[in-house]
Formats: C-alpha cells, structure tokens, sequence
C-alpha cells in the first residue's frame, strides 16, 4: 500500500467542507485560550463534526511514529520527541492533548498551515488504544511501538486479548511494529506485520513463578498449554515457552542487558553492535520505556554513538511522583491509577520496596464516577493489596468514597486491622497521620481530574500538619 | 469440604478468584483448581461447590470445548441439588448460542433456554441492584451483550439496573441450586448476606464470614448507595 495514498487532498465538494473544517477549528484554538478553557479535543471534534474524514485530509509529516499500549506510551512518546527535537527533527505531537482520535486531530490541524500544509517532518503520536480503529484508517504509521498489553479499565478496555484483536484489525499492512518480546500478548499482535522485537535479559530479582493477583497470560495463548517461564520480572512479563506446542517469546532484535541499577547503566544489543547506556530511571517500567526508544531511534537509522549523545540530557518525567521532605517526614506524592489493578499494584510494590517506614493514605478513588454513579470496584481484587502487609507499613487510612472497600479489601490481603483506619471524609484522613518522625508518608491517589485537585488540596494539609508536628 | 474452580487459567477475569477464595475463608473449605486439560472433579468427588468466572469471548469457546463431555454429569449434579455457581458471561456458555455482532452464530452448550448476543463495538456497563427472596443483592455489570429466553424467575429479581437484558427483570439463571449470573467480579466479598446463604446451601451451618463486620459495612453503604434514585446506573 502507498503511504501517500491515505493523504489524500480534497477535491470539489470535500475541499470546501474540509477548508471551513480546518479553519473553524483552528480559530477554537486561540479562543479557548482566551477563555482558559483546556479543551485539547475540542478543535479536534469540531473538526471532525464539520468534516467527518477531517482526519484523511489533513497534511501530516513525511515520517509518522505513532506508540500505544496499556502502560509507557506517555513516557516513549516523551523521550522519542526529546530525542528527535534533539537530533534536530521538527517532530509533531500530541503531548500536551489526548491519544484518542480528535485529539490527534487536534494535533494536526495545530501543526499545520491555514493552507493545510505540515510544517514538521516528523509526527510522534500517542494513540489510545481503544481509538486504533478511528485513527489508524487516516494516520498510516511508518512504525508503531506497542509497549505491552495488560487488564486495563474493565469498563472500556474489557480484558488485553480483547484489545489485541482490536489492533489486529487496526493496522496497516505495511506499518513496521516494535514490539516487546517480554510481552506475549503484545508481541503477537498483527503476525503479518513488520515487525521487530526489544526485551531485557534475565535481571537481578527476576522470579519465575507469578507473585501478582493479576496475571494475564497463565497459559500458552495458542494452545492453553502450560506455560514455563524463564524468566519473569512482575505479572506476566518475561521470557516464557509453552510446553505442549513449543510456542515462545520470540528473540530479541533489541537486548537490553547487564542492567546494573547500582551503577545506572544498560547494555543495547543489536545486530549493529552494542553500547552501554545511561538509565534514565531505576525503575524497571522505565528501563522498557527507555529500551523502547532506543530500538525505534535504532530504526529510524541512528548509529549507538548519536543515540547515546541524545539520551545524555535526557530525563523521564516523573509526573506521577512527587516527593517533598516536610518537617520530620517526606511526604510523597504517588499517583495510583485507580480502576487500573496494573498500575496500582506496580505503585504498591513501588512503595512497599522504598526503605524505612511508611504511613500510607490511601485516597485512589475515582471521584468523577462517584458523581453520577459509583465506582465498579471489582479491580480491587486483581492489585496486589497484599504487598502491604509488609511490617515497615506501620500504618494506612483509608479514605474517600470507597474507604469501607478498601478497608475490606486491606483486611482480606492481610494486613492487620490495627494498622489501618477508615475515615470517609478526605481533610478528616489527613488528621489521623501519625507522622512519625522519619517515616515516609506516602499519598496514593487517582488520576481522574475531581481525584488530582483534590490530592492536591489534602497534601496541602498534610504539610501544614507535617510541619506542625516538627515544631511541637 | 471442598470447593472446585474450574479453569481458573482462563476463567479469571475482574477480580473474581477472590470468590471461591473468600468462600474457602468463610468455611474452612479446600480450594481445588481444575484445567481446562483436566476433567472436573466434580464428576467423580464429592464438591461442595463448583464455580466457575469470566472469561474472554475466545474463552468461552474454549470452556465450550473443554465443559462439552460433562454436561451429563453437571445435569445429573444439579438434579441431585449439588450448588453450583456461574458468573459473568460463563452464563452464555450454557445457553444455545451466541449471536456474535449480528453476523454468525455460535453454538454453546445448551444446558439454559436462552440465547445471547454479543456486540464487541458496544460494553455495556451498570451497576445492579436485586433480589433472591429477601437478600438483597448489590453488583456490578460489564459485558458486550445480553440473553434473551425464558428463564422463569431466573436467579434474582431486579430492583433497578438490567435484567437478563434490560427489558426484562428476572436477572441469571437458576435450576435447583445451579445458579448463573451476569454479575461480575467479587460478588461474594461484596455481598455478605447471599454469601451466607451460599454457604448455607453448601452445607455450612451457621455460618461465619471472613471480616463479617467490614463486609457488612461496606454492603451496607452500597446498598444505600445503590438505591438513591438520583444516582446514575448505567455508565
């Protein structure tokens, strides 16, 4: 298939409606600044409802990346624009918008001219998803990056095998996939597809059998055979073969090996060589995120010399972490995706492997669902609530709108009902901190917009309180 | 006593192995797992419960496959009034068939007078509130379709939320102590008062829950919840 031929100029009839299309929406943009409105879809939907093939019109750059998956297509996106900003691209993105289809709408009529002309070379793009099959028909990827696939949101996102088989009807025939070979869901996505694979050898604290309640792959996907793992670093990631058919994770085009956290380096194998690179961050998420990016920039033709100078004044954005040393205490920030068992139970285990002692207030309600309705609550019982039982967890409140669940939930995973309290009201929560000098306060909340301002304004008490304590 | 789960490797879906879990810290009961490669112990054991979860739509062919050569001896389990429990779309797998996005039909096990649809473009999500005699039932609903049949009481009576579809209040299917619901996730944990009766039925007298007084005040505040008529049942 001819990539141009999905950049289609509009002719007659078309091109009338798509010029008032673009135009109208491109006049929204200033106005909503003007309003300070933060409507980064908004252009985008009006676009799309004055032109409904808004999407197939619009220029775009030569060089299309786009990147989905359950967890990590924030952090890739960011570091590949970085990196290509820094290699001197001028890269289209919709960072600061959404990943569904009128937010890359959004980006694109953003990005180029009242005469519909790209004024980048390059697009890096973040895609839902859930959206794969309202964007993927206009945007024709060269490459797309899936991070991995797990349980999301049940509501929307069903269960992985679910949106595997969206993105298997979603794709161009053509579009060169990187894939993580650590994944076995992921990986298999779009078989006809190009394709090549990253992965991470056999690291320090690799286990084999799953300590996760939520474990999407506990057999082989092709013959519910027993699957054996090799290696596993947390819930079904790793390098696994199934007994009954033979069917493994496949080699690594891209290895990253002798992570050494102690000394923040990485080794990238290719078949073009290898160099050692700097870690970004200790975390193991990370260390994919920035293997990820690696491997595409690898593909886009850059030599390990040009990469490594790009990464060296790379940072990842920890947006979802946030530490402060108040008073006695360090009082931290930890968002905790609610309604997602992946992402809190990767933040739980975050948390339970800090050192020293912790006091926890557990806040990860979804507030905006608790308006008109209440939180489907089932994605309790796939997190990894267990790990808190650890002893250097002294203490946990549970709070908001679904603090009795959470109690229950805590009691049933094993931690002691004398550790941990249950108060409704937020600011209320904050008062029963014990804020034992040297502990760490941990705040674990949600990512809804109603959960973020009110995380927020309750860390404002917790350090007016922090700082309190130490004055006594 | 022991309490069968069969084919937790697919059957696992939305927290809902916290069931047979929760129900073996209530009775003391043994836990036994049972693979899709495996046959059920139910056929030859004595069981006290058998139950099985979510799963995805290619499982349900794959419980389909796998359930086919016990059907017999699950009918012949429930007219003898051995309890059995089904939640979430493992309904669908003991009905006809399953109509998949209005185009092809799957055959299932037929043990139910109902057929399903199943729409993948369309989840459909609520919240639930029912009855089973005078225990009132709270829950959660995720799927991509509905059945439609006649299913005489079924296993709850709707209160407010879908039915066995929306138009329609019988909510699962019951047949003696065989009982399928389309209600997901940790339905036992959330709802004390049929947990009791389960195990009531499995043969546990007086029974005592796991953290009885933190699961009642939950519930409690759920059902509360989930009879204000100004909150929003379909999401």
């Amino acid at each position: 298939m001819d990539k141009s031929s999905t950049y289609v100029k509009p002719r007659g009839f078309a091109a009338v409606r798509f010029f008032i299309a673009l135009w109208a929406s491109k006049l929204t943009v200033p106005l909503l600044k003007i309003t300070r409105h933060n409507g980064t879809n908004f252009p985008g939907e009006v676009a799309m409802k004055l032109c409904p093939d808004f999407l197939k019109y619009v220029a775009r750059p030569e060089k299309i990346i786009t990147v989905t998956g359950t967890d990590g297509k924030t952090s890739v996106s960011n570091l590949l624009v970085d990196m290509l900003e820094s290699a001197g691209h001028r890269v289209l993105n919709n960072r600061m918008g959404s990943n569904i289809n009128s937010g890359i709408a959004t980006s694109l009529l953003t990005g180029c001219t009242v005469f519909n002309r790209s004024r980048h070379d390059m697009a890096v793009l973040e895609v839902d998803e859930r959206s794969s099959k309202r964007v993927y028909p206009y945007i024709h990827p060269d490459m797309t990056v899936i991070t991995n696939l797990f349980r999301d949101s049940l509501m929307r996102n069903a269960h992985p095998e679910f949106i595997a088989g969206f993105l298997n009807e979603s794709f161009p025939p053509d579009t060169r996939l990187i894939l993580n070979a650590d994944d076995l869901i992921s990986s298999g996505v779009a078989p006809e597809n190009p394709r090549v694979y990253f992965g991470i050898e056999r690291m320090e604290g690799d286990v084999v059998a799953c300590v996760n309640r939520l474990n999407d792959l506990r057999v082989c996907p092709k013959c519910y055979g027993e699957l054996i793992f090799e290696y596993r670093r947390y819930h079904h990631i790793g390098r696994a073969h199934c007994c009954d058919c033979g069917f493994s994770s496949p080699e690594y085009d891209y290895a990253g090996c002798e992570v050494n956290t102690a000394d923040m380096t990485m080794l990238v194998r290719d078949a073009g060589g290898e160099a050692r690179y700097r870690l970004l961050s200790d975390s193991v998420f990370n260390i994919y995120n920035e293997l990820t990016a690696i491997a595409v920039m690898r593909e886009l033709g850059m030599s390990h010399g040009e990469i490594q100078k790009l990464t060296a004044g790379l940072k990842i954005v920890e947006s979802r972490y946030k530490a402060e040393h108040v008073g006695n205490v360090d009082v931290i920030m930890q968002m905790s995706k609610d309604r997602n068992p992946l992402a809190s139970s990767r933040a739980i285990d975050y948390v339970t492997h800090r050192p020293g002692d912790k006091e926890l207030l557990l806040m990860m309600n979804n507030l905006s669902d608790e308006v008109d309705w209440s939180e489907n609550v089932c994605w309790l019982y796939d997190c990894d609530f267990e790990f808190l039982a650890d002893e250097r967890v002294k203490h946990i409140i549970c709070t908001g709108p679904r603090a009795k669940d959470y109690y229950l939930r805590l009691l049933l995973a094993g931690v002691p009902g004398d550790r941990v309290d249950c108060v409704r009201n937020e600011f209320d929560a904050a008062d029963k901190l014990h804020l034992t000098p040297g502990t760490s306060v941990y705040m674990l909340y949600g990512a809804d917009n109603r959960s973020l301002s009110m995380a927020f304004n309750v860390r404002e008490k917790v350090m007016r309180l922090a700082r309190e304590a130490a004055e006594k | 006593m022991k309490i069968e789960v069969l084919y937790p490797e697919i059957c696992n879906l939305f927290g809902e192995l916290m069931n047979p879990e929760y129900l073996a810290r209530c009775s003391g009961a043994e836990v036994v797992r049972t693979s899709l490669k495996e046959t059920p112990k139910f056929v030859s054991e004595d069981i006290a419960l058998v139950y099985m979860g979510y799963t995805t739509e290619r499982g349900q062919e794959a419980v389909r496959d796998a359930f086919c050569p016990y059907l017999d001896a699950l009918r012949k389990r429930t007219e003898e009034g051995g309890v059995t429990l089904f939640t979430g779309n493992i309904l669908e797998v003991f009905g006809e068939y399953i109509e998949n996005d209005a185009k092809e039909k799957i055959p299932m096990l037929g043990l139910f007078p109902i057929h399903s649809d199943r729409h993948l473009m369309k989840r459909y999500n609520s919240l639930y509130l029912g009855k089973l005699g005078d225990i009132t039932v709270a829950g959660f609903k995720s799927q991509f379709g509905h059945s439609y049949g006649d299913v005489g009481e079924g296993l709850f009576t709707t209160t407010r939320g879908p039915g066995l579809n929306p138009g329609v209040k019988p909510e699962g299917v019951r047949v003696n102590n065989l009982m399928a619901t389309y209600l997901i996730g940790p339905l036992t944990v959330i709802n004390p008062p049929f947990t009791r009766y389960l195990l009531k039925l499995m043969g546990v007298e007086d029974p005592v829950l796991a953290f009885e007084e933190a699961a009642m005040d939950a519930y409690n505040t759920r059902i509360e919840e989930f009879s204000d008529p100004k909150r929003g049942f379909t999401y």
